[in-house]
C-alpha cells in the first residue's frame, strides 16, 4: 500500500476516472442552492427553484430576515441586528452569551467610532464592564475595545486596536451572527461549496506526495 | 493476491476438539497444548493474572462453556507434548498462495450491540453444512468512503452501489439531464475499479501458519500444538477502511495468559509475539502492556484472560491502534503504526492451554464499533476542514503558476461566485444567473460568461432540441452558430437530421394511435348510440385523422429518403450505425411503448442527450469548457480521495464526498 515513490497518473487514466465519478446535474444544482441560501441570495435562490425545478430548502423569508440583519450590522446598526434577532427567535441571543457580547462589543465600537465618547463610556461601564467580569475572554476583549478611546485618532494605533474600525470588523460579527440563526434553523452554516474547495485543497496536496496527477484546467 | 474460490475442506488439518465443537463455524479457536513457558521478566509483572484456570468465576466464562461444550475447552489440559521449546515461533510465510479454506457463511454483524445472549444461542446450532468463504462487509465499515472498494476475501467482485437500495442514477462526465429533478438515465457503466477493489482479512491465513499449528476449515479456529506461535491473516488490511476492527476471544488463557493480540508486517520473524519484533505491535494479557518492537512493555490496560473479548482497531486517520475490552474502550495506543507497511491482524500464543477464537465481523461485535468509527469519521472531516483553500483555486490569475495570493475570506467568496456564475450560465439557468450577478452588484462585465444574450440564445436551441423542435434548432444554430454544424464534416448537423427525422415518424405515430382510438370510439358508438352525450369523431372525422396519419407517415419517409440521399457516400462507422439505427425504428408501431433499442433511440432521453451535445458543441465552438468548472471540481476531487485511498492514506476513508456533499 504505501510506498515511497510516486507514481505517474497519465491524464486519459486520470480523465476515466473523472467520467465514472458518481454525480448528477441535480447533485450540483443542490450545490448551488445550498450556497445562495446560506449566503442569503434570496432572489437568485428563488428564481433557481423555478429554472432548476428544485424544491425549496427553507422558508424563503427567512434569509430576507436574514440578510436584513447582517446588512443592519454592516451598516453599523447594532441595536436595529438586536432587535430583528429577538424577532426572529429571543432564544438565539438568550442562550448565547459570547454571541451576545460580541455585538455589544460591537455597539461600543460604533459608538466610538462616531466620536459618540459619553454614551461610550456609559455603555461600556453599564452593560459591558459586568460581562467583562464572566469571562477573560470577554474582559480582554473589553480592554482592546476601551483602548481605541486612549488613541482617540492618532496614526499610531496599533494594528491589533484599529481593526476593530475596520469594516472587516462588522464582517466578523454578522457572521457570527448568521451563523447562530442558520443553526437555530437547523440548518447548514458551513457552505458545502467551500467545504469542497478545502477538501479539494487537502486531496491534491496529500496526493502531490504521492503521485504525478493532472491538475484541473481552469 | 488473486481472487480465490472458496476450497473443499480436505486440507488436511489436525482437527482439535475445539474445532469440532458445535460452534467453529462462528469463532476461530487457537487451542495451544500446554507447554511451560519460559520465565520471562516484565516490567510490569506486578499485574497479577486475575484468573488462574480457566473455568473461572468470570461470569462469561460459563457462557463460554455453554457455547463450546466441554470438549471445546480440552485442549487447555496439559499435554504431554516437549515443554522445551520456549522461543516461540512465528507463522508467516507468504501469503499469496494460502488457500482459502471453506467457511461457515455467516451475515455479518447485525448491529455492534447485539446481546452476547444471541452469540451464545447462535452457538448452539449445529455446523452449517457448507462452509462458504465470504461474509457481509461488517456494517461499521460503511462508514469508510471507499466503501464499495472493500470486499471480503474470496467474494466475486461487486459493483459498486452507492448505497443498498438506493439505485442512483449515473451522470456520465457530460452535463447531462434536463431541466430539474434527477432524470432517470441509463446507468452508465459501473466503475471499473475490480483492478482497486480491496480484500479485507476475514480468516487467519493456512499458511502463515506454524506446523504445529492447525487452522480450523473456516480460517478462524486454530489450534496450537506445542509451543508459541504467531499467526496472522492471509490479507493485510487496506487502509481504505479508515478504521479496521477484529475482536478475540480469550477461550483460555492456559497458566499465564501470554497472549498478544495485534499487528504485524508480512516478513515479521514468526517466531515471537506480538510486539516484540520490530513491525510488530501487540497488547499482552499476562501484563497488561502494549509492546511496539520493544522487550519490556508500556503499561497500557488490564490483563485478560479467559472469557475476556479483547478487540483491537487500527485507526489510519490517525496511524494508532486502539484496544477494547468486553465492548469497552481501553485507549489509543502507538505512533505510526501501518504508515509505512502493510499490516495484518495478528495473534501470538506462547504457552499450551492458550486458546482463542477471531471474530473478524463475521458476527456482531461485543464493542459498538459502528458509534466509534462515525466519531473518528467526523474528528478526521473536521481535521479535513481545517485546510486552507489553496491559493490556486481563488487566484484572479488563473494561469497555473500564478503568483500566491492571500486567501482571504473575500477572494474565496468572489472565487465561489464566479464558479457559480458560470454554472449557472453554462446551463442556461439565465433567470437566476442574472439576478445573481445584480444580487453581487457585479457589473455585467460577463461577456466570459456569456451573460449577454449568449446564454439565452443557446439555452433557447438547446430547449427546442429537448422539445423535439429540431427545425427550430437548426435553423438557430445555423444563424448564429453555424461553425457548430460544420464541425467534424458536419456530425452534429447529420445528428439533428436524424433527430428531425425520428421526429417526423413520432407524429406519425401519434396520429396512427389518434386513429386507433377514434375508430374504436365509433365502433362503440355504433354499437350502442344512445351515448352521444360527448362530442365524438365522426366518421368524417376519421377521415380527416387517417389522411393526417399517411401524410406524416409519408413526409417522414420522404426526409428519410433524402437523408439517405445525402449521407450515402458517409462512409464514417458513427454516421452508418446512427443512420440505421434511426431508420429502424420504422419497424415498430410505437417505438418507444416498445422499449429497448427502438426507445432508446427514439425516446425522450434521447433527445436530452442530444440536447446537451449540442449545448457542448456550441460551448466548445466559443472556446468555453465542456463542462462546468464546478462539476470538474467535484470530479477531480473525488477522483483524488479516491487515489489516496488506495495509496494508503487512511484519512480519505473519512472524505465521503457522497455523504458530506449529496445525501445531506
Amino acid at each position: 500500500m504505501a510506498s515511497s515513490s510516486r507514481i505517474r497518473i497519465r491524464s486519459e487514466e486520470w480523465d476515466r476516472r473523472l467520467h465514472e465519478v458518481q454525480v448528477t446535474k441535480h447533485d450540483l444544482n443542490r450545490l448551488i442552492m445550498d450556497y445562495l441560501v446560506i449566503e442569503g441570495y434570496k432572489s437568485a435562490a428563488e428564481e433557481f427553484c423555478v429554472e432548476a425545478n428544485l424544491s425549496p430548502p427553507v422558508d424563503f423569508d427567512s434569509i430576507e430576515s436574514r440578510m436584513d440583519i447582517r446588512d443592519a450590522l454592516q451598516r453599523g446598526d447594532v441595536e436595529g441586528a438586536i432587535t430583528a434577532v429577538n424577532d426572529l427567535n429571543p432564544e438565539i441571543l438568550d442562550t448565547n452569551p459570547a454571541l451576545y457580547f460580541h455585538l455589544q462589543q460591537q455597539k461600543l465600537i460604533e459608538h466610538i467610532r462616531h466620536g459618540r465618547i459619553a454614551e461610550a463610556l456609559q455603555f461600556a461601564q453599564e452593560e459591558l464592564a459586568p460581562r467583562g467580569e464572566e469571562s477573560p475572554e470577554f474582559l480582554s476583549e473589553l480592554e482592546r475595545t476601551m483602548a481605541l478611546l486612549a488613541f482617540d485618532s492618532s496614526p499610531s494605533v496599533p494594528s491589533g486596536i484599529a481593526e476593530l474600525l475596520s469594516p472587516a470588523q462588522r464582517m466578523k460579527t454578522a457572521g457570527e451572527v448568521n451563523a447562530a440563526i442558520l443553526e437555530s434553523l437547523s440548518q447548514g452554516k458551513e457552505v458545502k461549496l467551500v467545504q469542497l474547495l478545502k477538501l479539494m485543497s487537502w486531496g491534491e496536496t496529500m496526493l502531490e506526495e504521492r503521485a504525478e496527477f493532472p491538475r484541473v484546467e481552469k | 493476491m488473486s481472487v480465490r474460490q472458496s476450497r473443499s475442506a480436505s486440507i488436511p488439518i489436525p482437527r482439535t476438539s475445539s474445532s469440532t465443537s458445535p460452534t467453529r463455524n462462528i469463532e476461530s479457536v487457537i487451542s495451544i497444548p500446554f507447554a511451560p513457558p519460559p520465565p520471562r521478566p516484565r516490567l510490569a509483572s506486578a499485574q497479577v493474572i486475575p484468573i488462574a484456570h480457566h473455568h473461572s468465576d468470570d461470569p462469561r466464562a460459563s457462557v463460554r462453556g455453554a457455547r463450546f461444550g466441554a470438549s471445546s475447552v480440552s485442549p487447555t489440559r496439559p499435554s504431554a507434548h516437549s515443554p522445551r521449546t520456549t522461543d516461540p515461533a512465528c507463522l508467516s510465510t507468504s501469503s499469496s498462495s494460502s488457500p482459502t479454506l471453506p467457511r461457515a457463511r455467516r451475515p455479518s454483524a447485525t448491529g455492534p450491540r447485539t446481546p452476547s445472549s444471541n452469540r451464545a444461542v447462535s452457538g448452539l446450532f449445529p455446523p452449517a453444512p457448507a462452509p462458504r468463504t465470504s461474509f457481509t462487509r461488517p456494517a461499521y465499515l460503511e462508514h469508510s468512503a471507499l466503501r464499495h472498494l472493500l470486499q471480503t476475501e474470496s467474494l466475486p467482485t461487486i459493483a459498486p452501489s452507492r448505497k443498498q437500495g438506493q439505485q442512483r442514477s449515473l451522470s456520465p462526465a457530460t452535463d447531462s439531464d434536463d431541466e430539474g429533478s434527477p432524470p432517470p438515465r441509463r446507468a452508465t457503466p459501473v466503475p471499473d475499479s475490480s483492478s482497486q477493489m480491496l480484500k479485507l482479512p476475514t480468516r487467519m491465513s493456512e499458511s502463515c501458519r506454524h506446523e504445529l499449528l492447525s487452522i480450523s476449515p473456516d480460517g478462524r479456529d486454530v489450534t496450537y500444538q506445542e509451543t508459541l506461535r504467531l499467526f496472522r491473516t492471509a490479507y493485510p488490511i487496506p487502509p481504505a477502511c479508515g478504521i479496521y476492527y477484529y475482536e478475540v476471544d480469550i477461550l483460555s488463557k492456559g497458566n499465564k495468559g501470554h497472549i498478544s493480540i495485534g499487528f504485524a508486517g508480512k516478513d515479521v520473524r514468526l517466531s515471537r509475539l506480538p510486539g516484540w519484533e520490530q513491525n510488530s505491535w501487540g497488547y499482552h494479557g499476562d501484563d497488561g502492556c502494549s509492546f511496539a518492537a520493544e522487550k519490556n512493555g508500556t503499561p497500557f490496560g488490564p490483563t485478560f484472560g479467559t472469557g475476556d473479548t479483547i478487540g483491537c482497531g487500527i485507526d489510519f486517520s490517525t496511524h494508532q491502534a486502539f484496544f477494547t475490552k468486553n465492548g469497552n474502550l481501553i485507549g489509543s495506543v502507538f505512533k505510526d503504526i501501518g504508515k509505512s507497511i502493510d499490516l495484518y491482524p495478528s495473534i501470538g500464543l506462547r504457552h499450551s492451554g492458550e486458546a482463542v477464537r477471531v471474530n473478524f465481523g463475521q458476527e456482531a461485535f461485543r464493542f459498538d464499533i459502528e458509534y466509534h468509527v462515525h466519531q473518528q469519521r467526523l474528528q478526521a472531516w473536521s481535521n479535513i476542514q481545517t485546510t486552507p483553500i489553496s491559493s490556486s483555486l481563488v487566484s484572479e490569475d488563473m494561469r497555473p503558476k500564478a503568483k500566491a495570493v492571500e486567501v482571504t475570506e473575500e477572494r474565496t467568496k468572489s472565487a465561489i461566485n464566479k464558479l457559480v456564475l458560470a454554472y449557472l450560465a453554462h446551463h442556461g439557468y439565465a433567470r437566476t444567473a442574472r439576478t445573481f450577478q445584480k444580487q453581487l452588484g457585479r457589473p455585467s462585465t460577463d461577456n466570459l460568461l456569456g451573460l449577454d444574450g449568449d446564454m439565452e440564445l443557446r439555452t433557447q436551441i438547446v430547449n427546442s432540441v429537448a422539445a423535439g423542435d429540431i427545425d427550430t434548432a437548426l435553423a438557430e444554430t445555423k444563424k448564429h452558430y453555424p461553425e457548430v454544424l460544420q464541425a467534424n464534416e458536419g456530425l452534429m448537423l447529420f445528428k439533428l437530421r436524424c433527430r428531425k427525422f425520428i421526429e417526423l415518424l413520432l407524429d406519425a405515430t401519434e396520429l396512427h394511435k389518434k386513429l386507433k382510438a377514434e375508430e374504436e370510439q365509433i365502433a362503440t358508438d355504433d354499437e350502442d348510440e344512445m351515448l352521444m352525450d360527448p362530442p365524438v369523431p365522426t366518421k368524417s372525422h376519421l377521415g380527416t385523422t387517417s389522411k393526417a396519419q399517411a401524410e406524416a407517415l409519408n413526409k417522414a419517409i420522404i426526409y428519410g429518403q433524402a437523408l439517405l440521399h445525402d449521407y450515402k457516400a458517409d462512409k464514417r462507422p458513427e454516421v452508418q450505425t446512427l443512420f440505421n439505427r434511426s431508420v429502424g425504428i420504422v419497424a415498430w408501431h410505437d417505438p418507444i411503448e416498445h422499449g429497448g433499442v427502438a426507445a432508446e433511440v427514439a425516446g425522450p432521453e434521447a433527445r436530452v442527450d442530444l440536447a446537451n451535445e449540442l449545448n457542448q458543441a456550441i460551448l466548445r465552438s466559443q472556446g468555453r469548457p465542456a463542462h462546468p468548472t464546478l462539476e470538474t471540481i467535484y470530479r477531480h476531487t473525488a477522483v483524488c480521495i479516491q487515489q489516496l485511498g488506495v495509496s494508503g492514506v487512511g484519512a480519505a476513508a473519512f472524505a465521503d464526498m457522497q455523504k458530506e456533499f449529496i445525501d445531506a
